[in-house]
């Protein structure tokens, strides 16, 4: 029986960062899907909705916070766990996101590689 | 530039009349955290030579766009105690220049961008060095804010029966809004050229604009802006 790596879908706008997170994520053994805008993310989850979804909040077009309305907005994707990962991790309320499924904030400025590592194995 | 502190309101990540200071260390943020994360990532020491050598490069070229930020800040704040000379200057030139120099980054970002002038020579009147900064500003912005694939077009046009000449830029990523489209350069405070954005590189341009008595402004598009400048054209010409 072979064991089926869990799908993390990563959206961030800043493509070199999303590949440094994507190859981290995948030397653990993670299945990584990458999107650069809310709109793309929100098509790729259509698509083939993630275990973990690893969301940035600031992007052109819709932003994470758009996308996590529009997730809890339907059924069968609000249950998705979500890792918010940003710039602004200090400036976001955590009571405003509790409702969102955000199950961890990571800040971009402080955070570790294995850090993303930790969240999303805490998700699945 | 008195104002909020509000930094995050419903739609997410828009600095609203925030000081100064703070819409700088919001940009700055940005840049500085992507160099530190691929610094990590190069210390990892997983990585393959090709692959160190990539993220090297990227970080040069991401230490590049905030150093242009923060030369910007300062000759910004000492705009007030100088004097910029005008002087008359070929536009399609000073555009290529522009191109040239944001090339390796748009290439390193997988993006592309191009110019598109008049055939016919222009010459305008500015101060070089700001109308440069103004510009670059602009394809700047469009990389990192524009949100497309699509190429980014720096263009040259006159307008006013040729005695103003416009340098445009025009992205492809998601329409600007309305209120900020209308208001870009003309309000005192901090303006959006993106939602996600601080809009201080807007008001650092509308600020080396007025140094200079150009001004700009943005068109918006179903599918993106230009962001533009316009600077007076140079009577020279009409001598010629």
């Amino acid at each position: 029986m072979t064991m089926t790596k869990s799908r993390v879908l990563l959206i961030d706008d800043d493509k070199w960062l999303a590949e440094l997170f994507a190859a981290t994520l995948r030397q653990e053994g993670f299945s990584v899907a990458m999107a650069h805008e809310g709109l793309e993310g929100m098509e790729a989850i259509n698509k083939q909705p993630p275990d973990v979804l690893v969301l940035d909040l600031m992007m052109p077009g819709p932003n994470g916070l758009v996308l996590l309305h529009e997730l809890q907005s339907h059924a069968d994707l609000a249950d998705i766990p979500v890792v918010l990962c940003t710039n602004s991790a200090s400036d976001i309320q955590k009571k405003h996101i509790a409702s969102y499924g955000v199950r961890r904030v990571l800040d971009k400025t402080t955070m570790e590689p294995q850090d993303i590592v930790a969240a999303v194995k805490g998700c699945v | 530039m008195e104002g909020s502190s509000k930094r995050l309101n419903n739609d997410g990540g828009v600095l609203v009349n925030a000081p100064l200071f703070v819409a700088a260390a919001h940009e700055l943020k940005s840049p500085l955290a992507l160099v530190r994360q691929l610094s990590l990532g190069i210390e990892s020491g997983v990585l393959t030579g090709p692959e160190v050598e990539r993220l090297a490069r990227q970080i040069t070229l991401t230490s590049e766009r905030a150093l242009r930020l923060t030369t910007n800040l300062t000759r910004s704040a000492r705009l007030e105690d100088s004097l910029f000379a005008l002087e008359p200057l070929n536009p399609a030139s000073l555009c290529k220049e522009v191109l040239e120099e944001i090339t390796p980054l748009y290439k390193a970002r997988g993006r592309a961008i191009t110019f598109s002038g008049r055939k016919r020579r222009l010459l305008g009147v500015a101060n070089r060095d700001l109308l440069r900064r103004i510009v670059m500003n602009f394809v700047d912005n469009a990389l990192h804010y524009g949100g497309s694939d699509s190429p980014v077009v720096i263009s040259t046009t006159t307008l006013a029966g040729g005695s103003r000449i416009r340098l445009g830029v025009r992205d492809y990523g998601p329409a600007v809004p309305a209120s900020s489209a209308k208001d870009t350069g003309r309000v005192p405070h901090l303006l959006h050229a993106r939602p996600e954005s601080s809009g201080l590189g807007v008001y650092i341009a509308r600020q080396f604009a007025e140094a200079m008595n150009a001004t700009i402004g943005t068109t918006r598009h179903r599918d993106g802006a230009t962001f533009y400048v316009e600077i007076s054209a140079s009577t020279q010409m009409r001598l010629l």
